[in-house]
């Protein structure tokens, strides 16, 4: 039911043990190189120059391949080498797996159909970026990620809305929230009213009735809501090459009107259920 | 009937587990920790079976937890209930540290009995 890994998806099915993964993701850590290590085995690039590389990271967001370019010390040719190396002798944990014997080559395909087919539906859908956003493939991938989490977790039936930067939020009945960061960092927030947070009570304690619910318990179940979308957001941001942590879900208090911090504006996606309700969802980004 | 030790700082989630574990009739839910120093105290008082802890909670989290846990009690169970389950990195993690497995977030309660009796 949720976003996975395939050596995941392996180890819940009861295909292979715990102990086997590790075996097979260990014999990855020792095949796929980084770039710097691939292009130190070829002999494009000395220790010295990975540290160079490296301390000019932490000044200017390149990837390593393109800021050793930059530096000077490999040309366009020789990064694109490096690269299809890397492409080239990559091994994927299904392979892994066969080559320390916890799976049969010939049952591999199989399973990797069954694998696919069960995450088909996480499959991000296009949604319109505006034009001007940065890291536009993963906020396309948050917005479609918390369509489908409102479909799949909370049963709500909505149409989206077009997506659009703004300066502030509308008022809510409630809001929860929670910050993430790493490659790819901001603010998720969403927001609904008393009804549309009974319906994501009633799914996540699989209540049929909720109504006499203290309001403490039907807050929690809105932040674990958001807890499920980002926790969700991050498996898929890894599948992406992008790393994000993510902190605890909150509620924010708000009489009114959310502005976005300084320094941030609003990337909203809000939904309009069967109902005529509205739900809230929106991102803080950095300008 | 094997003990259970709930670690989520979500009351909702910790509600959902115990009624799943409680339908049953093969496990008892001992405790609710809502951190990972609840969880190494809940293990020293109650003494449960299985651990199912999260990840990501306010104080200290759940891999910081598992870490004390196994080094107090090499033969602990547990297994981490995460929305962070699909993130690769923290799924192998988890099992290097010493959990017998880790089920992401939303779960589902058939897969989780599942999961909870083979161990």
């Amino acid at each position: 039911m949720a976003v996975k890994f395939f050596g995941q998806f392996l180890v819940e099915k009861g295909v292979v043990s715990r102990e086997i993964l590790l075996q097979a993701i260990e014999l990855q850590e020792s095949v796929n190189l980084s770039f710097g290590a691939t292009a130190m085995a070829m002999g494009l690039l000395a220790e010295g120059d990975i540290e160079k590389v490296h301390d000019a990271q932490r000044t200017e967001d390149l990837r390593f391949g393109d800021m050793a370019v930059k530096l000077g010390l490999l040309t366009g040719e020789q990064m694109m080498q490096v690269l299809a190396r890397q492409k080239n002798t990559h091994l994927y944990i299904g392979e892994a797996l066969v080559k320390v014997g916890g799976l049969s080559a010939d049952k591999l395909p199989a399973l990797l159909d069954e694998f696919k087919a069960d995450q088909a539906q996480y499959a991000t859908d296009k949604v319109a970026i505006p034009a001007g956003v940065t890291d536009a493939p993963f906020w396309e991938m948050l917005a479609d990620l918390s369509y489908k989490m409102l479909t799949r977790v909370a049963l709500l039936t909505f149409r989206p809305e077009p997506i659009a930067t703004a300066r502030s939020l509308p008022a809510m009945e409630v809001y929860a929230a929670m910050e993430f960061s790493g490659d790819v960092s901001g603010r998720y927030l969403l927001g609904v009213s008393a009804a549309t947070q009974k319906q994501i009570a009633r799914e996540i304690l699989k209540e049929a009735n909720v109504d006499g619910e203290p309001k403490e318990v039907l807050d929690d179940t809105v932040m674990e809501f958001v807890n499920v979308v980002l926790g969700n957001v991050a498996a898929k941001a890894a599948q992406m090459g992008k790393a994000i942590e993510i902190a605890p879900p909150e509620l924010v208090e708000a009489a009114g009107e959310i502005e976005a911090p300084a320094g941030r504006s609003a990337l909203r996606f809000p939904v309009c259920l069967a109902d005529g309700d509205r739900v809230e969802l929106a991102v803080f980004i950095e300008e | 009937m094997k003990k259970v030790l709930v670690v989520d700082d979500s009351i909702s989630v910790a509600r959902q587990l115990e009624k799943i574990l409680t339908d049953s009739g093969e496990f008892q839910v001992v405790g609710h920790g809502k951190n990972g120093m609840e969880a190494i105290r809940l293990h020293q008082t109650e003494h449960p079976d299985i651990i199912c802890m999260d990840m990501n909670m306010p104080g200290m989290d759940g891999l910081t937890a598992l870490r004390t846990l196994v080094a107090l009690d090499k033969n602990v169970k547990v297994v981490m209930v995460t929305s962070l389950g699909g993130v690769g990195d923290k799924f192998t993690e988890a099992l290097r540290l010493g959990a017998r497995t880790v089920i992401s977030k939303p779960f589902e309660g058939d897969n989780v009995l599942k999961i909870l009796r083979e161990l």
